[in-house]
């Protein structure tokens, strides 16, 4: 028997690992087909920060004041990736673009949340992807005229806190308010 | 040999050690690239063997008067590129750039302003315990490039806030190349 399981552990080690390791990826959405919108946009920002940044970030922070805020805030994240585009005129992306970002979202391990709105103008998307009862990512999707924004949160993130990371970590001020958020398809 | 000569093979050496450190790497790849691309000429490539960078890491800390040495002493590389025209379509130049690092750094946010003809790019790469930051600034006339070595706690720093820090890393390297 305790042959079998030493047999069986690295197996099975392994595919938890995988398994982790897919999730990640699923959670993590491709935005390169907004690339090309960087030649229209009079301003745009490209935020890259993977698990291992994440994590030094995370440890270094110390567990006082605002800075133990962000450090939970921090921990079981494991990427923030932003594009944010701004246009000097309407009209410069397309729905189209746009879509491709919410075909995406579409797939069923995510789901869109309602109640959250924005202070700012313009349309505010939130998506909740859940492994098991866990959260394994969100996506944020805001537009308006002149305005898009994708920002993409690998790993569990405090919904209640999400708010918090606007102006940090390279996410753009998008004026989230929480309200009381649960996923659409459960109203 | 009198002390005097013994100062100048001194400084020689050391001179030739900095320029020596200064080639060969993705630094000097970056610095032809800007080169090639937009057909201008750098100022020289400095390498800051003594001098640490004093960075403020927000408003409020410069007006409590608190500053942190963000960059390693002797870490620091900086090319400069001083009123030349920088006029070429540049999400062209980012597609170059990002090829040329692409192996060895990662991107950690890049800003594009068409409005203000500015781009910044800021790619990070581990050495050892340490992080080695390659901070490129491009403006209408200008361009800086900057590598310096951050101790884990002041990667911290750079990665709450981005941009912010990586345009103070090239202001102080600047400020501290003109003294």
């Amino acid at each position: 028997m305790k042959l079998l399981f030493q047999k069986l552990a690295a197996p099975l080690l392994f595919i938890a690992l995988m398994t982790t390791v897919a999730q990640a990826q699923e959670s993590r959405i491709q935005t390169t087909t907004l690339d090309h919108l960087a030649a229209k946009a009079s301003q745009s920002v490209d935020v890259n920060m993977d698990e291992r940044l994440i994590t030094i970030a995370a440890k270094l922070f110390s567990d006082k004041g605002d800075e133990k805020k962000i450090k939970e805030l921090l921990i079981g994240i494991k990427g923030i990736y932003v594009k944010h585009f701004e246009f000097e005129n309407d009209g410069q992306y397309t729905a189209a673009d746009v879509e491709t970002i919410r075909t995406q979202l579409r797939s069923p391990s995510w789901s869109r949340l309602a109640g959250f709105t924005s202070k700012a103008d313009g349309n505010l998307e939130v998506y909740l992807m859940m492994t098991g009862d866990k959260v394994g990512g969100l996506a944020v999707l805001a537009t308006d005229d002149r305005e898009l924004t994708v920002v993409n949160i690998v790993g569990a993130v405090d919904l209640e806190k999400l708010a918090q990371l606007e102006g940090q970590f390279g996410v753009p001020e998008l004026g989230i308010e929480p309200g009381k958020a649960k996923p659409k398809n459960e109203q | 040999m009198n002390t005097t000569r013994i100062a100048a093979l001194s400084l020689t050496l050391l001179l030739a050690a900095g320029v020596a450190q200064a080639t060969g790497d993705d630094f000097n790849s970056v610095v032809k690239l800007i080169e090639q691309f937009y057909g201008v000429k750098h100022q020289g490539i400095t390498f800051l063997a003594n001098a640490g960078m004093k960075v403020a890491t927000t408003a409020a800390k410069i007006k409590g008067g608190t500053a942190k040495r963000i960059a390693e002493a002797g870490s620091i590389k900086l090319a400069i590129f001083e009123d030349q025209a920088f006029d070429r379509e540049f999400t062209q130049f980012r597609t170059s750039l990002n090829s040329a690092l692409n192996s060895t750094w990662t991107p950690l946010i890049q800003t594009l302003s068409a409005t203000d003809e500015e781009q910044v790019y800021i790619f990070l790469r581990e050495s050892g315990k340490k992080f080695q930051v390659l901070v490129i600034t491009i403006d209408r006339r200008d361009a800086t490039v900057v590598q310096a070595t951050l101790s884990p706690e002041n990667l911290a720093l750079l990665l709450k806030d981005p941009e912010g820090t990586g345009k103070s890393i090239t202001e102080e390297a600047t400020i501290i190349d003109q003294e």
